[in-house]
């Protein structure tokens, strides 16, 4: 492979570190820890492309916009269940889609969901979201610091919030409220950790002290600071967030 | 489709779904409209889909071709996929002045890159699609995915590059007529 191929291949190497472990690009990546000229112009392509994404995660939704679709859908969702209802031919079919429903529904349910619609999130976003990883330059430094092996997850964190949104970082809704996420590795395992801000959160109020529980094998523990609620989510389960804290 | 499941949809993609529309369409009401009606779809057609999971892909994939139908412009696509190599690396701002720059500003920049580089470069940049994901959205193989976002980022530096000139020619400008009032 010559400079100008591993340059086409690793163009599409997202700056979030997210394809890190897509085998596509190991060899071009190899090259480029070995050729200084490779990798002066890989770090200034990647740190170009994050300071791109920076600037589209700044453009906001215009206002209104969310509650228009919510509404629109909900007038969508009845008038196709009344179509539904007219031909009883499908009937049949609209039993087995109620069913699947059902399980769907079975499938989300858990104890934490009624007490805690944070964590829950939280814990879908890591069991059923494919798409990770924290972005930016204040992302990395947070990355970084929750993947030393002798640092203790579970207090304060160094956590620039606004920083955190301005750079890219990796943004989750909740009925309006933001969510930042960043995802670290320790010994193997991937964790995910998302913050938000206290004052987003004013029903929630854990406790200074991480809460560790386990659900469908996932690991979660969730705590706060004075500023910030923190949920961090591993698929390996609870004893995986133990060894973090 | 349980409206919870609808509302869980909305949250977690009409922010996204938004940023890529706008880069496509170019102006805000009609990627509002856009994004509005990749919803409506789902909401109509959605129950086939047996994964949730599967959710995301299959809006942004929804909005590219809705987007696409109502652009009609499939020889203009095919002339352009005809262009020779891709410019190598044209000059583009230092990073610390793109990100000092406005971010309608660059968004705007994104929006002069032709339209079929457009769409796989905003997917790109919004970081939540590997080049894979990138491929099955806009239904094209791997290698046309690399190629466009390729040539996508010359055109961008380029278009950029323009931008951070007219805005600095601007601040030239004002700051020189400013200083000859000194006495």
């Amino acid at each position: 492979m010559n400079n100008t191929e591993a340059k086409f291949i690793l163009q599409g190497y997202r700056p979030s570190g997210a394809d890190a472990a897509d085998a596509t690009f190991a060899a071009a990546l190899d090259q480029a820890r070995r050729d200084p000229g490779l990798q002066d112009w890989f770090s200034r392509e990647q740190a170009f492309d994050a300071a791109m994404s920076a600037k589209l995660a700044e453009i906001a939704v215009p206002a209104g916009l969310r509650e228009a679709i919510l509404a629109g859908g909900r007038v969508t969702v009845s008038e196709h269940r009344t179509r539904w209802w007219q031909h009883p031919a499908l009937m049949a079919a609209a039993a087995c889609l109620a069913v699947a429903a059902v399980a769907t529904l079975a499938l989300f349910s858990h104890p934490a969901e009624a007490a805690d619609d944070f964590s829950t999130l939280a814990l879908r976003d890591t069991l059923y979201n494919k798409a990770h990883g924290g972005h930016g330059v204040e992302a990395g430094a947070l990355q970084a610091f929750l993947m030393s092996p002798k640092m203790r997850v579970g207090e304060s964190l160094p956590v620039d919030y606004a920083a955190l949104r301005r750079s890219g970082c990796r943004t989750l809704n909740l009925d309006g409220r933001e969510v930042l996420e960043i995802c670290f590795r320790r010994d193997g395992t991937w964790f995910h950790c998302y913050i938000a801000q206290r004052t987003d959160f004013p029903e929630i109020r854990p406790g200074s002290s991480p809460a560790l529980s386990e659900v469908k094998g996932a690991g979660v523990a969730a705590w706060s600071d004075s500023a910030h609620l923190y949920v961090v989510v591993t698929k390996s389960g609870e004893s995986a967030i133990g060894k973090l804290l | 489709m349980s409206s919870d499941i609808f509302s869980q949809l909305v949250d977690a993609h009409y922010t996204p779904l938004y940023r890529f529309a706008l880069s496509l369409t170019k102006n805000s009401s009609d990627a509002g409209d856009l994004t509005q009606q990749t919803f409506f779809i789902w909401a109509k057609q959605g129950h086939a889909l047996r994964e949730t999971a599967k959710a995301k892909s299959w809006l942004f994939t929804t909005l590219y071709r809705e987007f696409l139908r109502g652009r009609r412009r499939a020889e203009r696509v095919t002339a352009l996929e005809d262009l020779g190599p891709a410019e190598a690396d044209p000059p583009a701002p230092a990073v610390d002045v793109l990100t000092g720059m406005d971010a309608n500003l660059v968004v705007e920049a994104l929006q002069e890159v032709d339209e079929v580089y457009r769409g796989p470069l905003t997917l790109f940049y919004l970081q939540d699609f590997s080049y894979k994901e990138i491929a099955e959205t806009i239904e094209v193989p791997i290698g046309t995915v690399m190629s466009r976002l390729s040539r996508g980022k010359a055109q961008l530096r380029s278009a950029l590059a323009r931008k951070e000139d007219g805005a600095r020619n601007k601040v030239v400008s004002f700051q020189t007529h400013t200083a000859r009032k000194l006495p």
